[in-house]
């Protein structure tokens, strides 16, 4: 085996040559394509910023400001939504917290096709589960929401719940409770402790989970296609309508290219101040 | 439990409070009053309750039974944010994203106080607790542990609380510090006139700084009084074990059981005597013959062990008086009753 | 009150799994809930059904590819991230980030586009390709947390006890990160076995189990579909059990 400075080196020369096969080159490949002539299927052409402009000029820009706002849009639900769940989990110990955390990590694991899928069976009109139900317990007919914006919303909430749930537990561990009863002798109220003590000593889980939420929101497609019925072009589906039914790859490119500019607008920088050997120590 | 102390009204008055958690009795039946401008303290073992009771005077935790009155005032129900009162926490507590100026001035910000006139407090306490002006924009990371200590003190001081309530804020900190803090807290006591509530594992501590001590045992008040009434007269074998190396000894029927010896009038129960009341002499009230086992030099005293049929006895004298005083030289050891204190528990 | 707030959470969450495994018991085209009848023909048709086992046996070839590979890979990177020091390691810890905070629709598109530039036809290889740029990450990071609170005063120990540097790896690192191992390899497992973004675009003529069930939920539905998504979560279910029998026999060694 061996030691100190070269053994980190080689040790990391495996996941670094994935990274850059798998994540460097095909993102520098994309930036490529996106440079060159419309409709072209070759790294041959030369360069235009015609894709960016056509882009904007056929209302591209409205399918990536739907995924940017709905990625917003559930990255505050799901905060929301958390935020109490955390705090519970965190303050309470015992087996219901326990099992209780390992049941909200479970769906995680449970494929996004299948979650949706019975996300829109529930709310099926007519024969779903929630209408079926209704309707023979107590004669009560209901509509739906599915097939709209609202339920797109719901799917998004729904997957991406645990990614913002987990960073925040995190990060309230971060909070030692006497910090927190010290505010309150000093006069603090609830509201005086969430914005004085908890929301700054929790910023780096908060910071995570939003990230998280936010960035995997703003990719997501299956949310729309199952729940919203298409309501909505979403980004992702601009794109591979761009691919592969237009054939027009420089297109599909260049709107790659904004959605990874919005990504890493968002990422760096925050990426950038947190400690992680820190964090993970916790 | 006799209360009695002075002619000050009491400023906090505790009526028959207990607490439970699950199956054990945290705090059982504790009747206090504290006059105002006190330095109390409540000494007891680790689980003796002692916390417990602090934190229920601070509005963190909600007695079962029981009353909790400031000036008259029932405190019960009153959540700790608004209670008159500020407590200085175990580990401090110091807010650690904030800057010193930020954690002393905390409470003021709470209330709604503009900046200038929170600074202006902040700087108050800043030097009523001795700390440069300049500290103010230090980071609290970037302070020592006494320096933390202050800032603390400081915080709690600026929330203008009509009683302090101290968590052991000192067992962290190393023994000469600790000496040092010892002393600017009852300076600092005396120099706010404001009432002390403290509490620690320490007897030691508590005899520095206190006007007036409480001894909990198993979420009782066991003793309360003067630190000499506590020092000379221990209400039980628990109080005077906690004053540290005390001989205790059996009495029963007149009989001293562990040195063989006639306790002269003494009824069943048991006799405290401290090593520096032992003296190597035959003419005393009680005499016992024993054998030097060790000595250890303790700066200006000598102790020794005594070996007394089976029990080990501890005996302190001055230095002068120690000199020929062998281990393996026997003779014959006393005290006079008029020096020990007999207990019936 | 905080009681009350937690099992609606869990009761939200677990309505549409829910859903799911009351469609499967139906015998008819079109959902009518509460059925008329409640059968098992479901689960008989998926087990008898060709597609259906050609579908678990592409998931499970990658899974099994990404599992043998992500462990190897991770724990290697795990060892660069949190156990040795070494110049780059910073740089590395957050280059190591970005896949995760990435879109993983928007990482399969631009894989696709790039096989596709480079000539390679899509198939389950490559969607495991795919699947490895973004859970080796995780697994390194699972890994690592276990090397936090590491001693590496203990190899040092080993060392002068007289083992040879292979030797202290094995008996001494390799032991202490085992755990995290085990848990790293279950996360591969899982989060291959589940993932739709990725697969959605780098499978090529192969299909996947997710993939089946998010073209067959729009067009084509039948209680086919709920019986499948339900095995599916029962297999992820059973390697979960296997896993955590595999940990505790490992902790009692």
């Amino acid at each position: 085996m061996l030691h100190g400075k070269r053994a980190g080196r080689v040790a990391a020369l495996p996941v670094a040559l994935l990274l850059l096969a798998g994540f460097a080159v095909p993102i520098l490949l994309v930036v490529a394509y996106s440079l060159m002539p419309p409709r072209t299927f070759g790294l041959d052409g030369d360069p235009t910023f015609a894709n960016y402009l056509a882009a904007f000029r056929e209302g591209y820009w409205r399918p990536l400001a739907w995924s940017a706002g709905g990625a917003l849009v559930t990255t505050l639900v799901c905060l929301l939504l958390a935020w109490p769940t955390a705090k519970v989990l965190s303050r309470r110990a015992g087996p219901l917290a326990t099992t209780a955390t390992i049941l909200i990590a479970l769906p995680i694991f449970i494929s996004e096709s299948v979650r949706l899928f019975g996300l829109s069976l529930f709310l099926m009109p007519g024969g779903g589960i929630l209408a079926g139900t209704l309707d023979a317990l107590f004669g009560v007919e209901i509509g739906t929401i599915l097939n709209t914006r609202l339920a797109a919303l719901l799917g998004y909430v729904y997957i991406h719940f645990p990614f913002v749930l987990f960073p925040l537990i995190l990060g309230l561990s971060l909070v030692p409770r006497e910090q927190v009863e010290a505010a309150r002798d000093l006069g603090a109220s609830g509201w005086q402790v969430f914005r004085e003590i908890e929301l700054p000593l929790a910023a780096p889980g908060v910071t995570i989970g939003a990230l998280l939420c936010f960035v995997l929101s703003l990719g997501a497609n299956a949310e729309m296609s199952i729940l919203g019925g298409q309501a909505v072009t979403v980004v992702t589906r601009a794109i591979e309508q761009r691919f592969s039914y237009a054939q027009d790859w420089p297109l599909g490119a260049a709107l790659t290219v904004l959605v990874i500019v919005v990504t890493a607008a968002v990422v760096l920088p925050l990426l950038k101040r947190i400690d992680l050997d820190g964090l993970i120590r916790q | 439990m006799a209360d009695a102390s002075g002619g000050a009204p009491p400023i906090l008055s505790i009526i028959g409070l207990s607490k439970r958690f699950g199956d054990t009795t945290a705090i059982d039946d504790v009747s206090l009053e504290i006059p105002e401008g006190e330095f109390f303290t409540v000494v007891g073992p680790s689980g003796s309750g002692k916390s417990t009771l602090l934190r229920i005077l601070a509005g963190l935790e909600t007695p079962d039974t029981g009353r909790v009155e400031l000036r008259g005032r029932d405190l019960v129900g009153v959540p700790a944010n608004a209670r008159p009162t500020c407590m200085v926490f175990q580990s401090l507590a110091l807010f650690r994203h904030m800057t010193v100026g930020q954690n002393v001035e905390f409470s003021q910000k709470m209330r709604g106080v503009p900046p200038a006139a929170r600074r202006e407090q902040a700087l108050e306490k800043l030097r009523l607790v001795r700390l440069p002006e300049s500290y103010y924009d230090r980071r609290v990371t970037q302070c020592s542990g006494g320096e933390q200590q202050r800032v603390a003190l400081a915080r709690a001081l600026a929330s203008d609380p009509e009683i302090l309530f101290f968590d052991e804020p000192l067992s962290a900190i190393d023994f000469r510090l600790r000496k040092i803090l010892e002393v600017e807290m009852k300076e600092l006591h005396r120099r706010t006139g404001k009432t002390f509530l403290y509490i620690t594992h320490s007897l030691e501590e508590a005899m520095v700084m206190s006007d007036r001590i409480a001894i909990m045992r198993d979420g009782r008040l066991v003793q309360v009084g003067t630190p000499a009434a506590i020092y000379h007269r221990p209400a039980s074998r628990f109080v005077a074990q906690f004053m540290g190396e005390v001989n205790i000894f059996t009495v029963d029927g007149g009989r001293i059981e562990e040195l063989a010896a006639d306790g002269k009038g003494l009824g069943d129960g048991y006799l405290v005597v401290r090593p520096e009341n032992l003296r190597p002499t035959g003419d005393a009230d009680v005499s016992f013959d024993a054998r030097v086992e060790n000595d250890f030099m303790l700066g200006s005293r000598t102790q020794f062990h005594l070996k007394v049929g089976e029990t080990v006895v501890i005996a302190e004298l001055p230095g002068t008086a120690a000199q020929g005083i062998a281990p393996g030289s026997t003779g014959r050891w006393g005290f006079d009753l008029g020096d020990a204190v007999a207990l019936e528990d | 009150m905080s009681t009350a707030w937690l099992l609606t959470v869990l009761a939200l969450l677990y309505v549409p799994m829910l859903s799911v495994v009351l469609a499967s018991f139906a015998n008819t085209r079109y959902m009518r809930f509460p059925h008329e009848v409640w059968t098992l023909d479901a689960y008989r048709n998926a087990l008898a059904d060709y597609t259906t086992g050609v579908l678990h046996s592409t998931s499970f070839a990658i899974a099994a590819t990404v599992v043998v590979l992500a462990v190897l890979i991770g724990t290697a990177g795990a060892l660069a991230f949190a156990r040795y020091d070494w110049r780059g390691r910073s740089l590395f810890q957050r280059c190591l980030l970005l896949p995760i905070f990435f879109p993983q629709p928007v990482l399969g598109l631009a894989l696709l586009l790039a096989l596709t530039a480079a000539g390679i036809t899509p198939t389950w290889k490559t969607a495991a390709f795919a699947h490895l740029v973004w859970i080796v990450p995780i697994v390194t990071l699972v890994i690592s947390i276990r090397l936090y609170d590491y001693d590496v005063r203990q190899e040092e120990a080993a060392y002068d006890l007289g083992a040879s540097r292979w030797q202290v790896f094995r008996e001494v690192t390799l032991r202490a990160i085992a755990p995290g191992i085990v848990s790293g390899g279950l996360f591969a497992f899982l989060l291959s076995w589940s993932n739709l973004p990725l697969s959605m675009f780098t499978t090529g003529a192969d299909t996947t189990l997710p993939e089946w069930l998010f073209s067959r939920t729009a067009t084509n539905y039948s209680p086919l579909v709920p019986a499948v998504a339900v095995i599916a979560t029962l297999i992820s279910a059973f390697v979960v059990a296997a896993a955590a029998l595999a940990w505790l026999a490992l902790r009692r060694r």
